[in-house]
């Protein structure tokens, strides 16, 4: 490329004079600082260095004495001087230090600073000496007798530099950074046609940088050091003790299970309504997607109400006494309930597409119902089944609520690690933990993204035929519609479970209508709920923004790294929440990002998860739109910001609202990753769910339970009234 | 309306593209070198994929060049963004705004200009009018038909009085009667206003009927400038003359070259005053024969003899196709009334006027 070489020299340029600067002000900082130190060592040795005990045998306990409590430096004392008739005696209270004397002693340094002392000088040498593999810098100070004041000997204070080293090491590296900045905004400015995307692109980098790669790269890291030190003792502990080693089975064991049922019922689902001529469909294919919405915890709430220690068919119907649904079975049923809408509109869609003129001509050539399905149907389907299976895998290793509460004596991954963290405090083995479990989750992702998806048989065969033939007999029909109402009815009956458990005072001993749980629920639960509405709300316009400018960059703009970035944003969405939730606790518990008990953490924490689900939606719908008419826009005139504001943003309206509502009810209805980053201060509902749970008081959960499917419903029913189908758009932008 | 017309200039413009699969270059613009004058009307002209759009782009600001430099009048614009550049471009698929109605449409660029609502209204009314669209003002795009939408397209680009005008394929959604009423109208337009155009086609009647000059591109390489006769008459090579108009070559050897080139064609002698200043003596050459520069003779008087399979009777003309050794040739009988008609299936001669023939070298 033919660039004006001028430019290129002004840039450089700028950018050494700014280098310099940045050097200049690191160095007089650094100076200042170093400054500040040695006075503090000066201060402290001056201050120990009054009241020298005459009596030796005093000397091990004055040692002891003044570099016990802060144990900012080891003391070494030598009472008297070389030229001494008595010569000096070291006193060294502990063995290392003896060691240490007996090696340097004669060093210049050692006779310079005892020389000092004997002047009453304090002497610092610039050179460091090593104590048991550690760094000291070592000041010489006089020792003056407690009752006459005389200079009695040589006190020779050994300090570790570390704090100040790791000052130096932070300043280093945000000078550097701010360098790094200076010269990308300096680049971009200079170099970029349309500097307004070229900083839209740099601030998103910075982002995913900062909020994606920074807290996985700081858990990975986490993950392979013992003390400071690399080391593979926690993977080594994590790959060979018998707990995790179970967690991990647990996990693949239950995503399996789960995986398994949630497809067989989506597929019954999906073929019912999409190949056969039954009533009520709309019904039936609202039943199967309402529980994706359902907060986490609602559905094992009411499982454990129903079916629990003291529950209402297990106990008091059926008065059950050894049964427990606590384990493998109880989440497998549960975590089914909840997860097989994502087969079932996998499977919906696939099954839709399948021309059924391809049915109808193996009808034709004399198979059977049966044979057709098995020839024709099924094979065709096999990607959509294949799909929808790992989809449920991948969802049912990341699910951490249920697990939390369901699992018992049965173990996950998921709640390994949050007991990891919170239960043992050893963050290292929780990251580790949660790292075992991307190993599945992104497996799985990455097969359904890149093989399965390439394998999909659907073509578009022109129209699709509006009739269909049925491929079920009458009987065959009857007992499928059958399994439907029962699953449909079982659904309704967990929910009505939740809803019944607010107004009975007290679950499984006493069932007399009551209302008191809404009044301490909401006297409990009141300032949480605002929390927990005012974060959602916060990350929402943020996540909705942010995710249509990605995405518009991401379709529309050219520029370097572009798959890093599209990675980095995806990212999130494969991870399972545990993982960011540690993750994020690890990065921005310190130094340079303290973040760790602010709003801001938690969206953040919303924002980055639910920007892949936006960034996907924006994209889908801007490829439905012809680059001709953003060209248009600019070409009249209309600056990247004007283009996105007024013909953008307008035109993909529907991908923006529902991506806003998505991640509002995503955020309402967070745990996983949430969990580990609430403080007193900025509490969340589900995690206060949870503590009602734990406490056994059901009516209280139940109440927030219901409140959260309120929320979520309102949601949804708000944002089918504001996007309406737009018929102007759909024609123009299928150009 | 008062317009400053300026230049168009580039300066050795490349594009080479990266293929985003293989990684491979795509040279789709090589060393364009021209200027189009002030107030003039230029058709890009070329087979598919011959680099016209990515031209055009260029000067829009849509893509910037891998070498070289735009002007607009004097200055260089090749790192300005589009939408600090003086020109408008009508695009292929008009990139109408679909949530706008026509009247917003038009309006878009005069409301970024921050004229007064009342002077836009007033304009893009006026504007409207010369489109003959100003009884649609409030429909939106999707309910206008192709030409409509086409016209919409045409004065939200003119409203803005931009120094330059772009058109790519503007007319190739349309159907053969519209496409000729909007032809004669985007020019009548032009030259009104005393805009610089640089019109975008594939199609050689429609860069014939428009341009003051064409500029003619193969596989990213500009092959000839020049007036649409200069084209049609004086070719520059086998594929200008293929690309421009219906032709018949016919091999020939070059026997001499000085101010005339003698050819021999089947060993007869011509003297043709037009040929490519490659040719030397002893090349083997080609003579470019336009249809009514071939001539009809009674069988065995001619060059090639062959068969009349077709007349295709048009009032002022007769097109008959002979079929030969070389293949089926067109040959236009003009002012047949006055000359001697050969019926389909007779045997006849063909032969040619040397002075409307051109000698070219033959294409590699
Ligand atoms: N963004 C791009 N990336 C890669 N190659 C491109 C890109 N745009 C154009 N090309 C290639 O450059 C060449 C010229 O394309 P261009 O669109 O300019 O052709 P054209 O003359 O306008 O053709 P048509 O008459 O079909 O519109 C083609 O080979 C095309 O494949
Ligand atoms: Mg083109």
């Amino acid at each position: 490329m033919t660039i004006p070489s001028r430019k290129f020299l002004s840039l450089a340029l700028s950018v050494l004079l700014f280098a310099a600067l940045l050097f200049w002000m690191y160095n007089a900082l650094a100076g200042s600082f170093g400054a500040i130190a040695e006075n503090h060592y000066k201060k402290a040795a001056e201050a120990a260095m009054g009241s020298v005990p005459s009596k030796d045998e005093a000397i091990g306990g004055w040692i002891r004495r003044i570099s016990g409590p802060s144990r900012e430096f080891d003391l070494l004392f030598l009472k008297g001087f070389p030229e001494d008739e008595g010569g000096m005696k070291v006193f060294a209270p502990t063995p290392g230090l003896g060691d240490f004397f007996a090696h340097h002693g004669k060093d210049p340094d050692f006779a310079r600073g005892i020389e000092s002392a004997m002047y009453d000088e304090i002497y610092q040498p610039e050179q460091r000496f090593l104590l048991g593999g550690e760094e000291r810098r070592v000041l010489f100070a006089p020792a003056h007798d407690g009752e006459t004041g005389d200079v009695t000997g040589t006190a020779v204070f050994l300090f570790s530099p570390g704090g100040f080293d790791r000052f130096l090491f932070l300043l280093r590296g945000l000078f550097l950074l701010a360098l790094v900045l200076f010269a990308a905004v300096f680049a971009v400015a200079g170099y970029s046609r349309d500097p307004i995307t070229g900083y839209v692109i740099l601030g998103l980098f910075t982002l995913v940088g900062v909020f994606v790669a920074y807290p996985l790269f700081e858990a990975v890291r986490l993950t392979f050091l013992q003390d400071g030190k690399f080391s593979l003792e926690t993977w080594k502990s994590i790959l060979t003790t018998r707990q995790y080693v179970t967690a991990l089975k647990g996990s693949i064991t239950l995503g399996a299970f789960t995986a398994t049922a949630s497809t067989m019922v989506g597929f019954l689902f999906a073929f019912v309504i999409s190949r056969t001529k039954v009533r009520g469909k709309k019904f039936f294919s609202a039943m199967a997607t309402l529980p994706i919405i359902s907060p986490p915890f609602s559905l094992t709430l009411s499982i454990i109400l129903l079916f629990g220690n003291n529950g209402l068919i297990t106990k008091q119907i059926l008065g059950l006494e050894n049964f427990t649904i606590y384990g493998l079975g109880g989440l497998t049923l549960v975590q089914t309930m909840g997860m097989f809408p994502i087969a079932f509109l996998t499977m919906v869609g696939i099954l839709e597409a399948i021309d059924s003129t391809l049915e109808d001509a193996a009808l034709n050539l004399r198979a059977t119902r049966w044979e057709t399905f098995k020839t024709v149907t099924l094979p065709l389907s096999v990607p959509g089944l294949l799909s929808s299976w790992l989809l449920v895998f991948t969802n049912s290793l990341a699910d951490f609520a249920n697990p939390l509460i369901l699992s018992g004596s049965f173990r996950v991954l998921s709640v390994e690690s949050y007991m990891e963290v919170t239960g043992m405090n050893r963050l290292g083995h929780g990251a580790a933990l949660s790292l075992l479990l991307l190993l599945p989750t992104l497996s799985a992702f990455l097969a359904q993204r890149y093989w399965v998806s390439r394998k999909s048989y659907v073509t578009v065969t022109g129209k699709p035929s509006g009739r269909m033939t049925e491929l079920v007999s009458p009987g065959v029909k009857r007992i499928l519609v059958t399994l439907m109402v029962l699953i449909v009815l079982f659904l309704f009956s967990l929910y009505g479970t939740i809803i019944a458990g607010c107004f009975v005072k007290n679950w499984g001993i006493d069932y007399t209508f009551s209302l008191a749980n809404f009044r301490e629920a909401f006297e409990r639960g009141w300032r949480v709920l605002l929390d927990t509405l005012t974060l959602a709300g916060a990350a929402t316009p943020i996540a909705g923004i942010l995710a249509m400018i990605a995405a518009l960059v991401l379709a529309r703009k050219k520029f370097p790294c572009k798959r890093l970035l599209d990675m980095l944003i995806l990212t999130p969405f494969a991870l399972p929440g545990t993982l960011v939730g540690i993750s994020y606790i690890l990065a921005f518990n310190k130094a340079p990002l303290i973040l760790v008990g602010t709003a801001a953490i938690i969206v953040i924490n919303y924002v980055i998860r639910e920007l892949p689900v936006g960034v996907e939606g924006g994209l889908a719908s801007l490829k439905q739109i012809d680059p001709a008419i953003e060209e248009a826009a600019s070409d009249l005139g209309a600056d990247t910001p004007t283009v996105f504001r007024t013909i953008v943003l307008p035109l993909i309206r529907p991908a923006f609202i529902s991506s806003l509502s998505y991640t509002f009810v995503r955020s309402m209805t967070a745990v996983s990753a949430v969990i580990f980053l609430i403080s007193a201060k900025w509490y969340h509902l589900t995690v206060l769910i949870y503590n009602f749970s734990e406490n056994l008081r059901f009516g209280l959960a139940s109440v927030l339970a219901t409140t959260l499917i309120v929320i979520v419903l309102l949601t949804f029913g708000l944002l089918r009234l504001v996007v309406r189908k737009n018929e102007n758009l759909a024609k123009t932008m299928s150009i | 309306m008062e317009n400053i017309s300026k230049s168009v200039t580039l300066e050795n413009v490349w594009k080479v593209f990266q293929d985003p699969q293989s990684g491979k270059d795509i040279t789709a613009v090589e060393q364009a070198d021209f200027v189009i004058a002030p107030g003039e009307l230029v058709t890009l002209l070329g087979p598919s994929g011959c680099g016209k759009t990515t031209t055009l782009r260029m000067i829009a600001g849509f893509e910037l060049p891998t070498r070289g430099r735009v002007l607009i009048g004097s200055e260089d614009i090749t790192y300005l963004p589009p939408n600090r550049r003086d020109t408008a471009m009508v695009f292929q698929s008009y990139g109408l705004f679909p949530h706008m109605n026509v009247f917003d449409n038009v309006a878009y660029g005069l409301r970024l200009r921050k004229m007064p609502e009342k002077e836009i209204s007033e304009k893009v009314m006026r504007f409207l009018g010369m489109v003959g669209l100003d009884t649609l003002a409030k429909r939106p795009p999707s309910r206008l038909s192709g030409g409509q939408q086409q016209r919409v397209a045409l004065a939200r680009s003119l409203i803005v009085e931009p120094a330059v005008l772009l058109l790519d394929e503007p007319l190739s959604n349309l159907d053969a009667l519209l496409r000729e009423q909007m032809r004669v109208e985007i020019r009548r337009i032009q030259k009104s206003l005393g805009i610089t155009a640089a019109y975008v086609t594939h199609d050689r009647v429609e860069a014939m009927s428009l341009s003051d000059r064409i500029i003619v591109m193969n596989k990213g390489k500009i092959v000839q400038i020049g007036s649409p006769h200069q084209v049609y008459r004086d070719p520059a090579s086998a594929f200008v003359a293929g690309f421009i108009g219906k032709v018949a070559f016919l091999p020939a050897e070059v026997a001499g070259v000085d101010e005339h080139c003698t050819v021999r064609v089947r060993g007869r002698t011509f003297t043709l005053p037009r040929f490519s200043p490659d040719l030397k003596a002893g090349d083997s050459a080609l003579v470019m024969c336009r249809p009514e520069s071939l001539t009809l003779l009674p069988p065995g008087e001619g060059i090639l003899d062959g068969k009349v399979t077709t007349n295709v009777y048009l009032g002022h003309s007769i097109e008959s196709f002979v079929s030969t050794e070389m293949g089926e040739i067109l040959v236009q009988v003009d002012n047949p009334d006055a000359r001697q008609i050969f019926a389909e299936g007779e045997p006849v001669s063909v032969s040619f006027i040397p002075e409307l023939t051109k000698a070219l070298p033959p294409e590699e």
